[in-house]
């Protein structure tokens, strides 16, 4: 990845981020916001709740104070013992007092806590009220909660008694008002907020004792969605809060605040759940709105990012990608390159800093080629000298044994001139190919490259050696072949590759005056065609290694140090490498690596 | 002259009060009257077994329709569309009567009263004759003319989904169960009543039956029993049968085991009749432990109808698992309510499982039973109803005994009341009556409001 790229993404990434970063914390005030109006909207409903709780309790209570204190009340109590016919005049009598007084709940009970007449429970009449003991003890108390037992169901209501006393007989009135819709519709609530209630008739949560005065029924066909909440407070019997998802849709979604209703007694029972709603609606809204515009702008925030920091990045990396250029080309050879200071700042100091190096290398690199060029002539001096110098000292023996002959011996001057002349013509004949060697060396000729098989010329050049490997004045050497005659043709000159050979195969002789083993390799290695000469002689130390592809180097005694100079030049000219594996006392192994095509 | 002057004087007074007070009691033609009632007929075929019966039915089908014979008030069978009978054998010829016009105007023809009588009883075999018809079957000739009286035996003409009749009154508007106007038939064999036409409007509350009343209405309506002490107190013109319905709790099947048995027993014996009675009901009605009232059967008080919650708890003791059974009762009656919310409370107390429920298919009902005026067809039809064969349809008291036991002991109704079908009228409705199988007759009543 360019680095232009680099610093598009870290923009575009720095900018989305930011935006990201900013509608979340937005969204958590907004968040901290609504919960903390919520808190303060339910406080207030429940406090509203509880005031009219008290002023209906008051009502229910003042209510049931007046008809006990009705003369047909009375008369009830003055009766004492009622009879079946006492309760067949009784019979409506609840009901229809209950209607005059505007009360859901009426009954009158005797002294023992039978139902002398009930608005409720009209057929109950003669039977005793199971909760009579407690009742009683509510006696002139204000009102309480009280879940009262209907034929088929049971109903929440607020509950006052008062007894009538004549005599001996006291009758107690116990009314109520029921906790119904009209109750909780009478609450004022502040929009999007409601309340329902849940009247706690039965263990686990039932939709049908679900009091909603926004349905037309009892409960509402998604109502189980509450019973989590419902039955949580029945185990806990604690206020608590929870989210109630009314679908997929946020907006639907509606914080619930349940209040446990307490009875009265000394079991405190629970009787009811007061749920109060508010709906989330109009945050599902806003938190929306702020997404939106989160998405809006961070998405218009990354184009201009985009945009922006394509043209500052542009600015930015351009003086740095001339400069990878530039360091490219000097990588490449090219030293000379230079890039355009286009100012002061860091990466105009850092091109500034470039050219010099670069002006550096290439001074030193001149001073290199001096040095080097002064190295060589020097090695070549010293070579010259030492190759000249041996074939001259016999020149000059002989020449100084012909002048004492001459002088001394004048009668052996013949035989000794005779002798004098072939040495002085075979040492000459020395100078000579020394000399043409030398002459050779520098005409090396550019390769004539066709497409050979390397495998075919190493067999050629192991054929020409087959005599001398075999021959009986040296030790005998064993020639191995593994050649690989699958071997794809490469692009070569075919003289100067068997050249380079014989030059290795030669060298391998060289190196095993006591006999060895000789083994010439050739194969596929990925691309290139690989050729291994290996021997068994007498190997070379590192150093000699890191030096024996030096022209005029040699560790032998009468090398001229050319012949693997030779090789290294050849294989070079096929654009192929040569490399040399040898430890002291185990022989050496030359590789030449050449390409299947070249470039 | 003076003592002439005096006593002509007296005798012309007299003679004035005389005048006036025949003219107040002389019946008067004309005029409407209005009556409401409970029933909201669906059809007004008396054969029509998809309508329940009830003393509203009857009393609609007694104004257009006429049976071949009918009881009189002593309970003895007398002529009515037919003029005599015969009995031979296995057979029973009656004589129809002769000029009888059906209000389409057509003559009652034999086989008019036959075709009539096989609608109502397909497996009866009726053959008509020129002046009669003969119905030939297994039954003896008292049970078959009691069968006669019965309204569904009323002769009726049908002819293209319309019914026409004999009766005192003929249709003019049916809307049905809502409302039927009716008028005087001129030519009616039994003479033309007093009344112009009635007007009748149907599925009225109690309540709200008393509502008309009270507001002038109507002339004519219905009352629930726990009103009838009130409304009597309060000096209306209130009139009562016999207690000729019987209000009894039905189970909707057989009892499957002696098991099952034993628990609706020990139901009859929890349920406390005579506070129902005394309370609920304001003192209407008997306590019931027999299908036929006293009056009807005369044995009736062998029937317990008393609470013995010990045997009903040990009876309820006998049962491995107990039932929850579901209560039914007309959800439309506020003393049916009542009466199912005591009973359960009762049943309750003797540790039976018992919740009222307005589901169309409960385990058991309270049911209104209207009876016939005769005991042996008040059993009979019963008998039907619950799918208990009788092996006799008429015979001794003993006979009549063995068959109550028989429907008894089937299990699946337990007696609870006999309550008196029961009329309030306006002052202005006069001469009319409440006979003892519960039906008004409004032959010879007329209206004091009538044109003179």
């Amino acid at each position: 990845m360019t680095f232009r790229r680099k610093l598009l993404i870290v923009f575009a990434l720095t900018v989305f981020l930011s935006v990201a970063g900013v509608a979340l914390a937005v969204l958590a005030l907004t968040r901290n916001a609504f919960e903390k109006s919520e808190d303060e909207q339910t406080t207030a409903l429940v406090t509203q709740f509880q005031r009219e709780f008290e002023h209906r309790g008051g009502d229910v209570a003042q209510r049931v104070e007046r008809i006990a204190g009705l003369d047909l009340v009375l008369r009830m109590a003055a009766a004492g013992h009622t009879t079946s016919a006492d309760s067949a005049s009784y019979l409506d009598l609840a009901h229809s007092i209950a209607e005059s007084w505007q009360l859901d709940f009426l009954e009158f009970l005797d002294e023992d806590g039978k139902i002398i007449s009930s608005a409720q429970s009209p057929a109950k009449f003669g039977y005793p009220d199971p909760a009579f003991e407690s009742l009683s003890r509510l006696n002139q108390q204000p009102a309480f909660l009280k879940l009262e037992e209907l034929q088929d169901s049971n109903a929440l209501g607020l509950f006052a008694v008062r007894a009538t006393r004549v005599g001996d007989h006291p009758v107690y009135v116990v009314g109520g008002r029921r906790l119904d819709r009209n109750f909780l519709s009478a609450l004022d609530l502040p929009p999007g907020m409601r309340v329902l209630l849940y009247e706690n008739r039965t263990e686990r949560f039932s939709a049908e004792s679900l009091l909603d005065p926004g349905s037309g029924r009892n409960g509402t066909h998604s109502a189980d969605k509450l019973a989590a909440l419902v039955n949580a407070v029945q185990h806990s019997d604690k206020e608590m809060t929870g989210v109630v998802k009314w679908s997929p849709d946020p907006a639907d979604e509606e914080v619930f605040h349940a209040i446990p209703l307490r009875g009265a007694g000394q079991d405190r029972a629970l009787l009811g759940i007061l749920l109060i709603g508010n709906s989330r609606a109009a945050y599902a809204e806003l938190k929306q709105r702020i997404r939106d515009s989160a998405l809006l702008v961070g998405g218009a925030g990354i184009v201009l990012a985009i945009l922006l920091s394509s043209w500052a990045a542009g600015r930015v990396t351009r003086p740095v990608e001339r400069l990878a250029h530039a360091a490219q080309e000097v990588a490449g050879g090219n030293w000379s390159s230079q890039v355009e200071v286009s100012g002061r700042d860091e990466i105009g100091q850092l091109a500034d800093s470039f050219n010099r190096m670069t002006a550096e290398l290439l001074a030193q690199k001149e001073r290199l080629v001096q040095t080097e060029r002064v190295a060589a002539w020097r090695e070549l001096a010293r070579r010259l000298a030492h190759e000249l110098k041996n074939p001259l000292f016999p020149l000059q023996l002989t020449v100084e044994n012909l002048v004492r002959a001459r002088t001394h011996n004048p009668e052996q001057f013949e035989e000794v001139f005779r002798e004098s002349s072939s040495t002085l013509l075979a040492e000459i004949s020395n100078l000579k190919a020394i000399i043409q060697r030398f002459s050779e060396f520098s005409r090396m000729p550019q390769p004539q490259l066709q497409r050979v098989k390397i495998s075919e010329i190493v067999s050629a050049v192991v054929q020409l050696f087959q005599a001398q490997l075999k021959s009986s004045g040296r030790a005998a050497i064993t020639c191995k072949l593994d050649l690989d005659e699958s071997l794809e043709p490469v692009e070569a000159d075919p003289e100067l590759l068997h050249r380079a050979v014989s030059n290795l195969v030669l060298n391998a002789m060289d190196s095993m005056p006591n006999g060895g083993t000789l083994t010439l390799r050739t194969r596929r290695e990925e691309r290139k065609a690989v050729i291994e000469v290996a021997d068994t002689g007498s190997g070379m130390t590192r150093e000699e290694c890191e030096r024996i592809f030096t022209p005029y180097y040699t560790s032998k005694q009468h090398g001229t140090g050319l012949g693997l100079a030779i090789v290294q030049s050849v294989v070079s000219d096929h654009g192929g490498r040569i490399c040399v594996r040898s430890e002291p006392g185990r022989g050496s192994t030359f590789v030449i690596e050449l390409p299947f095509e070249r470039h | 002259m003076k003592l002439f002057a005096w006593q002509w004087l007296a005798a012309s007074s007299l003679l004035l009060a005389a005048v006036v007070a025949s003219g107040e009691t002389r019946p008067r033609y004309g005029g409407t009257l209005r009556i409401e009632m409970r029933a909201a007929l669906s059809s007004l075929d008396p054969a029509d077994r998809n309508v329940p019966d009830s003393f509203g039915r009857r009393n609609v089908t007694a104004l257009i329709f006429d049976t071949l014979v009918t009881f009189d008030d002593t309970a003895h069978i007398k002529p009515a569309l037919a003029e005599s009978w015969q009995a031979a054998g296995q057979e029973l010829r009656l004589h129809i009567r002769h000029d009888v016009k059906f209000h389409d105007g057509t003559s009652l023809t034999a086989e008019t009263v036959a075709a009539s009588l096989r609608f109502a009883n397909p497996s009866w075999k009726v053959m008509a004759e020129p002046d009669s018809v003969t119905i030939q079957g297994d039954f003896s000739e008292e049970e078959l003319l009691a069968q006669l009286t019965l309204s569904r035996n009323a002769i009726v003409k049908r002819d293209a989904g319309k019914v026409s009749g004999t009766g005192p009154f003929h249709i003019v508007d049916w809307q049905s169960g809502s409302r039927l106007t009716l008028a005087a038939e001129d030519n009616c064999w039994r003479g033309r009543p007093f009344l112009d036409s009635i007007a009748v409007e149907m599925g009225k509350s109690y309540h709200d039956q008393m509502t008309s009343l009270q507001l002038g209405r109507v002339d004519l309506i219905e009352v629930s029993p726990e009103q009838v002490r009130r409304i009597s107190q309060e000096g209306r013109g209130i009139a009562s049968s016999m207690p000729i319905e019987l209000v009894a709790l039905v189970f909707a099947r057989e009892a499957l085991s002696p098991e099952e048995q034993a628990l609706r027993s020990a139901l009859a014996l929890s349920v406390d009749r005579t506070a129902i009675r005394d309370v609920l009901l304001q003192g209407a009605g008997e306590a019931a432990g027999s299908i036929l009232p006293i009056w009807m059967s005369g044995y009736g008080f062998v029937f317990s109808s008393g609470v013995d919650l010990s045997k009903a708890r040990q009876l309820r003791g006998q049962a491995a698992t107990i039932p929850n059974w579901r209560l039914g009762y007309d959800t439309g009656d506020p003393l049916d309510r009542l009466l199912a919310e005591r009973i359960a409370l009762n049943a309750h107390d003797a540790g039976l499982a018992l919740q009222t429920t307005s589901s169309p298919s409960p385990d058991l009902w309270i049911a209104h039973l209207p009876l016939e005026g005769d005991a042996w067809n008040s059993l009979g039809k019963l008998a039907d109803q619950m799918g208990v064969p009788l092996t006799k349809r008429h015979g001794s008291l003993e006979e009549l005994y063995a068959a109550e036991q028989a429907i008894l002991k089937s299990g699946r109704i337990i007696p609870l009341l006999h309550l008196p079908a029961s009329y309030v009228a306006s002052p202005g409705l006069r001469n009319w009556r409440v006979r003892s199988e519960g039906t008004v007759s409004l032959d010879d009543a007329w209206l004091e409001s009538a044109r003179q």
